[in-house]
């Protein structure tokens, strides 16, 4: 395939016949000669202090091989890392040992690590470990750990609050005392579990000879790993060798350092035998990173004509038992520079506590911020809408950012949006929904005693978080540009390294689409690869949406420099000079004489050969590139939801679902539809079904899949797409990003038709989860009054 | 996981008071007791074989009768570790007089589970619990009863 | 302790000595190599170890290695034959029903033995039929597609159907 424009086309992916034959390579599928199982014995307990441990019967069972405490660790490995610690938030970051030393925090928390022959086997050996626990008082939600007298998870870390964080804007006072309207909500976004389908896992092999580590595991961003785990065990980085082909599944939850990869990578150096750890789902649910798990109290300030003239946040985010690695920067950063959405909010002033709880550590899970910040500002412009007595979309097309007004900086000056129109997108979401027919509809629905509500959600997201310079004033640990290697081979075939590291999210397909556009080579001649540190020039992964704009950005200027270098070897080889070539369709002619022309494969030959190169030129046609974006994106969109509450069950049944969406520029549209469907349905179940509960002893109720609602096949329906093109103006392509997109738009977009198909019965505000159990109560309780 | 539940005895409180404090009883009512065996004042170690769901196992522990005003009231702490986990519950159980000399017993509690067996047995613990109570007191009922 | 099962797997009988224990999706993955199975939970949830066995769909972490003494199965590595893509194959890789690809092969078993039960199923009927996997990328919406191309084409092709 020869395209002239890396845009609009929806090729199959490339990656699929692997995956689609069981052919796939993730971690587990790794066997290596001599290869043992390890098993980590975790605590029962939420908060207790470790009396003793007694792994003398456990030593003696079959298969075994050693067993390790967290005290046989404390020389071999330091402490899991904590990359993010936004500045000016007085962070103070606990210890947090790979396996507990004296006390375990959490029910989950590592106890001991056994190595066994199988896996059966060190699992029947961990259960036959014997720990003496002392238990102590244990807290779970973040108020009761703030409040005095609540149980200290750490001595350094006074009433639990790890850290407070404030940015503001404009003056917030100012403006609630002028406005017409001014109110409080309280807003809980419940935690949750992210779920992929693929448990977190290592397998962990240390060569005495070479002293090198060669680590698979399932990661978003392998040379994260690399770097800090050479931090952690005093491996260099030159000995250490991240893989990370196939992943199933990520959503923010192989973004954190995970203390199994450094304890397998530590006990295979200290055995000089591979070690495999593959979480089971019961223990991924308590050992892999949750998300969300916050309490937001807003207050609002509003004009009568509907627009909101200040807003105040206090938000109060669930670290759970300790600080993971990019955590602090998911309530911090993340989620006040998006908490005005799409709307011109002069006057904004944001508090966030990060508190510390006898539960699992939270940290990124899809959308990581920005699905918190936009439930809250959707809730908001619906709450000002039903107080004001006005439409929802005239609420929200008063506070739209103008489309003139780009590049925007919000009121504190923290970030600038790059572009967008925001009024399109509506006004094309109204059109595919019939608006007028609908509000009928819905009339008609109410008179007939229906529940049937109209759900809108305007939002933005950021992504492509850049430039580093911004990154490193943030607080968070490393860069956020990304790299691209293109390698021209002597026989024209292509290998593009990247530094991103997707689960899923097509870039084997739409990067090879992008080098397409830019060198005309078939995608059938490119090889994308990642998942490999040795090959690779550092970069920094997939997540936060920035993949394709950051990565594919480095990408297509690293095989402009190869274009340029092809042209003047080209025009070398017709005897002209480089002004009188032009590269076309992966050749390079003569300007005017598209007959004197000298293929691709010609070109690669003469560069490897390099029996006839330009005076000055260089041999070889290989060049990388580190694309650091001057700003970040931001896509947007308005999604529209229909639901229809059946008042005998309580469930709120999504009737129709329309999404229009601005990502950019498109590249594979049907991958772009795909990752829309997925991140819908997602955030919609956030909305429905998932919710991790604890009791008040900090045990996991809904500890496995049968007691965590996941949405199935049936959940929902089809949801009805559309987009429109509005170019990012700081990346060549003129890319946003799209992973996130959905998930943050559908769940206050299903909440606020929850709400809306509930308001005859008074109600103005309805906290997720929207379970059938809980608005069932409301029905009759409401009825019974 | 709280517990409560109300149980009738058709026996006179003196009579079912004594039971239900009495080890042997408690060995013999309690379902899954392998072994009962006194260390202390009404304090007793104890091994009981339990499934909940479908994690069966042996847990050994203790158990420990407290606050007693006989024969009016007391609580009860049991606690159990074994290789599915560990299961911990403490509760109180108040005896009074039924109509036609039968005893009323209303108790309430509160059970934790831990560990493996927490992570798949959460909500089939309250029926599990509510079933063992319930099984207890049936069986210290006939065994009064059968004298 | 050890018992010995005869099991044919996409063609090919294997026999081995394996123990009581063993879960039959480890005696695919650990004892035969044939990793296209997944596990993605413990409590038969996900159906990412979906086989056919004896005809059935069967989630092969619910079934222990001894339970399949005798039985033939096939595994997502065993579908295509001579390799040419079963069409539940090709719809997925068509309509774009996969994204990490990990739940993948129990999905298609699962629809392999979804469209021999029913060749027209209907969309209601298609996400009923998915009730016992779980998917956590695609939303679903293009699973269903994928299915329906499927049946589709296997309606247009009878011979092509591929499960002899």
């Amino acid at each position: 395939m020869v395209a002239s424009s890396p845009f609009g086309s929806s090729i199959k992916r490339r990656e699929d016949p692997r995956l689609i034959t069981g052919a796939g390579h993730y971690t587990d599928d790794v066997r290596l000669p001599g290869m043992l199982s390890m098993a980590i014995l975790r605590s029962p307990h939420a908060h207790a202090r470790i009396v003793n441990i007694d792994t003398s019967a456990a030593k003696a069972m079959p298969g075994v091989v050693a067993i390790y405490t967290g005290a046989d660790l404390v020389d071999l490995v330091a402490p899991v890392p904590c990359a993010w610690q936004p500045k000016n938030s007085d962070i103070k970051v606990p210890e947090y040992r790979p396996l507990a030393v004296d006390t375990v925090r959490y029910v989950g928390d590592g106890v001991a690590a056994v190595v066994a022959e199988n896996r059966y086997m060190a699992e029947d050996a961990a259960a036959a470990i014997n720990v003496q626990y002392d238990t102590l008082p244990v807290v779970v939600h973040q108020l009761d750990a703030m409040k005095d007298g609540a149980p200290q998870l750490y001595d350094s870390v006074p009433n639990n609050v790890a850290f407070h964080f404030h940015l503001e804007g404009g003056d917030v006072d100012a403006a609630f005392q002028k406005a017409d309207l001014t109110f409080k909500q309280r807003l809980v976004n419940q935690r949750l579990i992210p779920n992929a389908m693929e448990t977190r896992g290592a397998v962990a092999s240390y060569q005495r000879g070479s002293n090198e580590l060669t680590l698979w595991c399932t990661t978003q961003n392998p040379h994260i790993v690399r770097f800090l785990m050479s931090l952690c065990t005093n491996i260099p980085e030159t000995q250490i060798r991240v893989l990370s082909q196939d992943i199933g599944g990520g959503f923010g939850s192989k973004i954190a350092m995970q203390a199994g990869e450094m304890i397998a990578s530590v006990i295979s150096k200290d055995l000089l035998r591979p070690i495999k750890w593959m979480e089971d789902r019961s223990e991924n649910y308590v050992s892999t990173t949750h998300g969300r798990d916050h309490v937001d109290d807003v207050e609002v300030a509003a004009m009568k004509d509907g627009r909101v003239v200040g807003l105040k946040v206090t938000a109060y985010a669930n670290m759970g038992a300790y600080l993971s690695t990019a955590a602090p920067g998911v309530p911090t950063w993340l989620f006040t520079v998006t908490q005005s959405g799409a709307y011109d909010i002069p006057n904004v002033a944001s508090d966030v506590y990060g508190v510390l709880t006898n539960t699992t550590a939270t940290d990124a899970y899809r959308g990581a911020g920005r699905p918190e910040a936009t439930y809250l500002i959707e809730r908001v412009m619906d709450l000002v809408a039903k107080k004001l007595n006005l439409d929802p979309t005239e609420v929200r097309r008063k506070n739209f950012i103008p489309s003139d007004a780009f590049p925007y900086s919000i009121a504190s000056g923290a970030i600038a949006y790059d572009s967008g129109d925001y009024d399109k997108t509506l006004d094309r979401a109204l059109e595919m929904i019939d608006y007028a027919a609908l509000r009928k509809e819905q009339e008609q629905a109410r008179a007939e005693g229906r529940l049937f509500g109209v759900g809108f959600s305007t939002y933005i997201e950021v992504c492509g978080l850049a430039p580093s310079a911004a990154a490193g004033a943030m607080g968070f640990g490393g860069g956020l540009y990304e790299s691209a290697v293109v390698r021209v081979h002597p026989t024209g075939k292509v290998t593009v390294l990247t530094g991103i590291n997707p689960q899923g999210q097509g870039e084997g397909t739409t990067f090879a689409q992008l080098l397409n556009g830019e060198l005309g080579v078939p995608v059938e001649d490119i090889e994308i690869v990642w998942g490999d540190t040795d090959r690779i020039p550092m970069g920094w992964g997939t997540y936060g949406s920035r993949s394709t704009a950051v990565g594919g950005s480095a990408l297509v200027f690293a095989a402009r420099k190869v274009r340029d270098k092809m042209m003047k070897i080209g025009a070398h080889l017709l005897e002209v000079s480089p002004e009188e070539v032009v590269f076309d369709q992966g050749s390079v002619h003569v300007k005017g004489a598209p007959d004197q022309v000298k293929s691709f494969g010609e070109i690669a030959l003469a560069a490897y050969t390099a029996w006839n190169m330009p005076e000055g030129v260089t041999p070889g046609l290989d060049e990388s590139y580190f694309f650091d974006p001057v700003s970040n994106t931001f896509p947007f969109g308005a999604h529209v939801c229909v639901v229809e509450i059946d008042k005998d069950s309580g469930k709120a049944d999504v009737r129709r679902y329309v999404a229009v969406d601005d990502v950019g520029n498109v590249i594979n549209p049907m991958i772009v539809d795909g990752q829309i469907h997925g991140g819908i349905a997602q955030g919609l179940a956030q909305a429905v079904l998932e919710t991790a509960v604890y009791d008040d002893n900090g045990q996991l109720l809904s500890g496995t899949m049968m007691d965590y609602a996941i949405p199935k096949a049936s959940s929902f329906p089809n949801y009805e797409l559309d987009r429109t093109v509005t170019p990012c103006p700081f990346n060549p392509m003129g890319l946003k990003g799209v992973g996130e997109a959905g998930t943050i738009a559908s769940t206050p977009a299903i909440m606020n038709a929850i709400v809306d198909a509930l308001s005859p019965l008074g109600v103005e505000h309805f906290d997720m989860p929207a379970s059938p159990q809980r608005i069932w109560q409301l029905v009759h309780e409401q009825k019974g009054n | 996981m709280k517990i409560t539940g109300k149980h009738t005895i058709n026996a006179p409180r003196d009579q079912v008071w004594g039971r239900l404090i009495d080890p042997d009883s408690i060995a013999a009512c309690l379902p899954g007791v392998e072994t009962l065996d006194k260390v202390g004042d009404d304090e007793y170690s104890m091994a009981m074989n339990i499934g909940i769901g479908m994690v069966k196992g042996t847990y050994t522990g203790k158990v420990r009768l407290s606050n007693m005003n006989e024969p009016t009231d007391y609580q009860m702490y049991v606690e159990g570790s074994g290789r599915p986990g560990f299961i911990k519950g403490t509760g109180t159980v108040r005896l009074a007089d039924g109509e036609n000399s039968t005893t009323d017993i209303e108790y309430n509690g509160d059970v934790e589970v831990g560990g493996p067996v927490g992570a798949v047995a959460q909500r089939m613990l309250g029926g599990v619990a509510n079933r063992m109570v319930g099984q207890f007191f049936g069986c210290v009922e006939s065994k009064i009863t059968g004298e | 302790m050890k018992q010995q099962v005869t099991i044919t797997v996409n063609g090919t009988t294997h026999t081995n000595e394996v123990e009581p224990r063993l879960l039959l999706v480890h005696y695919l993955r650990d004892v035969l190599d044939l990793t296209g199975t997944h596990v993605g939970c413990d409590t038969s949830q996900c159906g990412a170890c979906t086989i056919e066995m004896n005809g059935s769909a069967v989630k092969s972490c619910t079934v222990l290695a001894v339970q399949a003494d005798g039985a033939e199965i096939t595994t997502i590595e065993g579908l295509a034959k001579g390799g040419e893509l079963h069409p539940i194959q090709e719809g997925f890789w068509e309509m774009h029903g996969l994204q990490c690809g990990f739940c993948t092969p129990g999905m298609i078993m699962t629809s392999v033995n979804l469209l021999k039960n029913n060749p027209h199923p209907t969309e209601a009927e298609i996400r009923h039929g998915l009730e016992g996997n779980l998917c956590r990328c695609t939303g679903y919406q293009n699973i269903v597609k994928a299915i329906q191309y499927a049946a589709d084409k296997m309606s247009a092709e009878p011979a092509a159907a591929g499960d002899d």
